[in-house]
């Protein structure tokens, strides 16, 4: 790493004019020494006792000399204050603190770790505030992955603090927007919609119920759950409950109009299942004024002829007539369709586990009413003119949005791996099951000939020799015999473990650490083409050569490897080693690209 | 008691120009877009429709009820007002200071000069003989709904059978809409919702005194696919567009006609009944390609799809569809909307899909929302279609064109990557509007029905894939699912801005080949592009660029 020396001001305070004088910097220290020998303003401070540094942001707006502030206690404020000639001046210095910095955290075992968080940002806010550090901190401990790669990157100075952070930015906002652990939600099978099971000799339908399939009920009819815990156990079982319902579910399928109306008359609870949902009714009242305006189609409804009832569009060929004045209900599977998908868009609200009908209908009936509470009409009015406003502009004049997404937790990325594999060795045209074909340099009509000829032969000659010969028939027993083997050895072997059970174990974690090094540094590459600025220049430098390390460090592992295993290593590391060579070839093209126009595009 | 009654008539004849046309300036420029275009060539039923003889019943009653509330108000109003306005009605309606010719004509039906001008008639000037004359009418059109058998007439039988048996001649009737307008405001009346139905019934009697060409008066007993279930309907059908036009072209002195679905361009001339100074046709300036319009011939067994008559009930090319859709759903990412050719054909393929369990797997993938008659329904599907894109969960939007999602409903960017036309939307041919249209175009215009019918229905495809992109820098892709597409007579009718993304390798494509394409399509779209771009292949141009574009055009 070295030292460096540089000219600088130190201050004292903010407004302090300075003293200008050498700042030299080693790993291990720093120090100071003022152009006035008789300046008392000498420091000799060894990096051990700094925590952490801090730099203002220059830009052309206002006039603010270049600052590097080196912490010695970040809760304390105490530190050492450089005042620089230019920018890049200080930029050198910082990279080089950082460095330092990080090098010597690093080493740090990770439960002290107060890890280079403090050493942050070439661009952007000129520090960072606590809460993201932390937020950091917090997501480097929890992920070792995670962590493995930024001291790989970050301190191997192949990668910027902020260059690596910039891409997990997401992930930085959901850490710091929940903080809690994904919840499950609804299945997308649409388990409300129950079939019935006939046994087929006597006239009897079956329906199965688990509580998983219950709790959907209730979900997406609020009336059955509203019934239910008005019925249940008070004015009858639960099993008569769900019987009733059953059979109410039964009769809207079966569209026996007329054989549901007498039902309902005859039994006032399973009518409740025959009528319309009204609670849903009432929430679709209230949904409706918190829609996107662009698709509120109730808003103008009227103002074109498409809606009218008559012999038009809507009701073409439609079978059935609807008696509209019968207050059973007319449900459709597009409309059950839409409120299911709507559920599933909402979502759980509880986690409760799932093990007893009366205690899901209670959670639900708890989530229920919480929302309630803190719909505020206000916020709503808000959100309205927010998506109006995005509706109304250009987006060929803006930059991307980042729409807020559900993250997914992936348990495990490693499981993925065997997956990614299988889909680039597919495209490469390789097969999957650890065999390969031999390419035979003889054509089916050739070798029909040969055996032709071989036939004939014998046809003439009498089977007085052998037809193989004996060294040649060993030689294939011997190769079917091996694959024979090495097949069945694929079979015994856990499925599930695929390629990648096949290679030792220190290989194989070798072997992941590369490939998420890899895509790391893959992500890197393609993301700073084109190349506009000398910084993301520098930068492609800094990944390739890290990216050349790595390829000789594959091309280590494939040829150190154990011969039997070679030869799966070697299809493991072919799609690496393919997608690093094709991020260096775009790299070569792009530089005779530039040689050739003589003149950079870009300005570089 | 929800009354079918439409009050077409009193705005349709007129669609709705941009508000902001300058006002009296005869040199100023009025331009109308797709919707309205649309709204003006394909539908302009001025129908008046009156159904089941039950809702009649009701709708009597209210006429009679708004009558009643009529006179009562008018009894109690001070007599000198009412005097007043007998002035104003002798004087010309013109001259009333509450009518004045100005842009309230965008309101009206489009009613000929001469109506402002002319006194109203005398029988009808006092407010009690014109109650009597509406209860004449409303009596007679329900005689007429006693029909038994479909009947098609043009105004002029049909005013004169009104004449003879009603005894309201045609002036009585033109001013029908005008001296309601004038007794109300009279009255001033602002619960105008309880007189829908009166003023109806005057809409319809103004068009049918006014025009003697260009409409008729279609009465079916009942409808033509449940002949057993009495329906009764009275419709007043305008086959013709240009009468529609006509106010904006005698207005306006420069009228602009702007939109992505006029093709062919030619037969707009026609139809609207004038001679264009410049018709041109742009293409669509892109960076990239973005659009990726496919023809899909044939489902993953090589069968071929359709939604022809005898085919689409066709359990193979259901399965196919929903494969299709199955397959297409697992690849494309966020929003994928899905156009059928009608409400019922979408409802029972879905029903079949559910049954096949094909809707199950597809609900693996992607949420399913549906756009049903019910608009309040419609809208939260919608609104809920759009969170699931947002948020990642992707979903699917089944909906039907020609319907109101089709026709106002934009689907950019995530909220729509690939849209699927399943079949061609032909309109319902046994539709006796239809056919009285078509008749009218035939004998009018020389357009043979075959040739507006596909007009038509490739229009409202285009309308329908159309709504997947809407900027550059945008990107979706459009399945016709159909083997009619590839004929070039069907194909050739499509927009240039879609035929000239449309490769001669991507005309007759099985499931699989458009799987393949899609991904390959996806993988180069997703790619970050520089929007800055160099040259001419900028996104955003800038003042400069402009100047230089121009410079070369005058050059040239």
């Amino acid at each position: 790493m070295g030292s460096m020396t540089i000219g600088a001001k130190y201050k004292t305070t903010l407004k302090d004019p300075g003293t200008t004088g050498v700042l030299r910097m080693n790993e291990d220290n720093f120090t100071f020494t003022p152009n006035d020998p008789r300046s008392a303003m000498k420091l000799n401070v060894d990096f051990r006792s700094i925590k952490g540094h801090k730099f203002n942001k220059v830009d052309g707006s206002k006039p603010a000399p270049p600052l590097l502030n080196i912490l010695k206690d970040s809760d304390k404020g105490g530190g050492y204050m450089f005042e620089f000639d230019n920018v890049s001046n200080r930029d050198l210095c910082r990279d080089f603190v950082a460095r330092v910095l990080g090098k010597q955290q690093g080493t740090v075992p990770p439960r002290l770790s107060v890890l280079p968080e403090n050493s942050i940002t070439s661009s952007g806010p000129e520090q960072l505030s606590s809460a993201e550090m932390q937020w950091r901190m917090k997501l480097l401990q929890e992920d070792s992955e995670l962590q493995k790669l930024h001291k790989k990157f970050v301190l191997g100075n192949i990668l910027q603090e902020s260059e690596f952070w910039a891409t997990r930015k997401n992930l930085l906002d959901d850490e710091a927007n929940k903080g809690s652990k994904q919840r499950p939600g609804f299945k997308s099978a649409m388990l409300a919609d129950v079939r019935p099971s006939a046994d087929g000799r006597t006239n009897k339908v079956t329906f199965s119920l688990t509580t998983e399939i219950i709790h959907q009920i209730f979900a997406v009819k609020p009336a059955v759950h509203r019934a239910f815990l008005d019925f249940v156990p008070k004015k009858m079982t639960e099993k008569d409950f769900w019987t009733k319902y059953f059979r109410a579910e039964y009769l809207l399928r079966t569209k026996n109009i007329v054989a549901a109306t007498a039902e309902a008359a005859e039994d006032e609870e399973l009518a409740i299942f025959l009528k319309n949902d009204d609670i849903v009714a009432k929430e679709a009242r209230l949904k409706i004024k918190r829609v996107d305006p662009t698709l509120d189609m109730e808003a103008d409804a009227g103002d074109d002829y498409i809606h009218l009832l008559d012999h038009g569009i809507i009701r073409d060929g439609s079978k059935v007539t609807i008696d509209t004045d019968s207050d059973l209900a007319r449900r459709t599977l597009l409309q059950d369709l839409n409120r299911h998908a709507a559920v599933v868009l909402e979502g759980k609200t509880s986690d409760v586990e799932l093990t007893d009908t009366k205690t899901v209908a209670e959670a639900l009936a708890k989530s229920r009413k919480e929302p309630h509470s803190s719909s505020v009409s206000d916020d709503t009015n808000h959100e309205r003119l927010a998506k109006v406003a995005r509706m109304i502009e250009i987006e060929d004049l803006q930059a991307p949005r980042s729409l807020p997404y559900a993250p997914l937790c992936i348990k495990d990325p490693r499981e993925y791996f065997d997956s990614q594999q299988a889909n680039a060795l597919r495209s490469l045209g390789g097969n999957n099951d650890g065999r390969h074909i031999r390419s035979s340099r003889l054509s089916a009509d050739d070798a029909f000939h040969h055996l032709l000829d071989q036939i004939s032969s014998v046809k003439v000659n009498g089977l007085n020799c052998p037809v193989v010969h004996s060294d040649v028939a060993l030689k294939v027993l011997n190769e079917l015999n091996e694959g024979i083997s090495r097949s069945r050895r694929l079979n015994l072997k856990n499925p599930q473990e695929g390629l990648l059970g096949q290679i030792p174990r220190r290989t194989r974690d070798e072997l992941m650490d590369h490939w998420t090094a890899i895509q790391e540094l893959l992500r890197h590459f393609w993301s700073s083409y084109p190349i506009t600025t000398t910084v993301l220049y520098n930068k492609v430098q800094r990944v390739k050569d890290a990216m050349t390390q790595i390829y000789q460090k594959l091309q280590d592992i494939k040829e150190s490897a154990q011969p039997d295993v070679r030869h799966e290593i070697s299809k493991l590391v072919k799609p690496m080693t393919q997608a690093l060579d094709a991020a260096f070839n775009h790299d070569l093209d792009q530089q005779q690209k530039s040689s050739k126009a003589g003149n950079k595009p870009n300005g570089f | 008691m929800p009354i079918s009654w439409s009050t077409a008539t009193s705005t349709c004849s007129t669609p709705r120009w941009p508000a902001s046309c300058p006002g009296r300036c005869r040199r100023s420029v009025s331009s109308c877009s797709t919707r309205h275009t649309t709204s003006i060539t394909s539908a302009l039923r001025l129908s008046v429709s009156a159904s089941a003889s039950r809702r009649w019943k009701a709708l009597n009653e209210t006429c009679g009820a708004s009558r009643k509330r009529l006179i009562g108000r008018f009894k109690a109003t001070d007599a000198n007002r009412l005097r007043a306005e007998y002035n104003r009605l002798v004087d010309g309606l013109a001259q009333r200071g509450n009518l004045p010719i100005s842009d309230a004509w965008l309101a009206n039906p489009a009613l000929p000069d001469d109506i402002l001008k002319e006194a109203v008639p005398g029988n009808i000037r006092r407010a009690e003989h014109f109650l009597a004359v509406l209860r004449r009418l409303v009596r007679f059109l329900d005689g007429r709904l006693e029909t038994e058998t479909v009947e098609n007439e043009m105004p002029v039988s049909f005013v004169a059978s009104i004449h003879s048996q009603a005894g309201i001649d045609q002036k009585m009737l033109r001013f029908c809409y005008d001296r309601l307008h004038s007794l109300m405001l009279t009255l001033e009346i602002t619960d105008t919702d309880e007189f829908m139905h009166i003023q109806t019934i005057c809409d319809f009697a103004t068009l049918i005194g006014t025009y003697t060409r260009g409409f008729s008066i279609i009465t079916e007993p009942y409808d033509e696919r449940m002949p057993d279930i009495r329906d009764p309907v009275i419709q007043l059908s305008c086959h013709d567009a240009s009468l529609a036009i006509q106010p904006v072209f005698d207005r306006f002195q420069t009228v602009v006609i702007t939109s992505g679905t006029l093709s062919p361009i030619d037969l707009y001339p026609r139809l609207l009944n004038f001679n264009p100074v410049i018709s041109r046709s742009f293409t669509m300036s892109l960076t990239r390609d973005c659009i990726c319009p496919m023809v899909l011939t044939r489902g993953s067994d090589q069968l071929p799809v359709s939604t022809k008559f005898d085919m689409r009930s066709d359990p193979g090319v259901v399965r196919n569809y929903g494969r299709l859709l199955l397959e297409m759903s697992s690849a494309v990412p966020d929003g994928i909307v899905c156009f059928f050719v009608s409400y019922s054909y979408m409802d029972g393929i879905v029903n079949s899909w559910n049954e096949m369990g094909i809707l199950q797997d597809i609900m693996q993938h992607k949420l399913v929302f549906i756009e049903t008659p019910d608009v309040v329904e419609t809208t939260l599907a919608l609104d809920n279609y759009r969170k699931a894109c947002d948020c990642g969960r992707g979903a699917i939007f089944f909906s039907v064109a020609r319907g109101k999602v089709a026709e106002g409903i934009d689907f950019d960017r995530h909220y729509g990557r690939l849209v699927i036309m399943f079949g061609v939307p032909f309109q319902y041919t046994l539709s006796r509007i239809l056919l009285a249209r078509l008749e009218y175009l035939r004998e009018t215009f020389q357009i043979k029905e075959g040739d507006f019918l596909t007009f038509d229905a490739l229009r409202q495809a285009a309308q329908c894939v159309g709504r997947v992109i809407r900027s550059k820098a945008d990107y979706g892709m459009m399945i016709f699912a159909d083997k009619r597409y590839s004929r070039h007579d069907k194909r050739s009718k499509l927009p240039g801005w879609i035929l000239s993304h449309l490769h001669d390798a991507h005309l007759n494509l099985s499931t699989d080949m458009a799987l393949h394409i899609a991904r390959e399509f996806l993988r180069r779209m997703a790619q970050p592009y520089d929007k800055m771009g160099s040259g001419g292949n900028k996104t955003l141009l800038t003042e400069e660029d402009l100047q230089n574009m121009a410079q070369d055009a005058m050059e040239m």
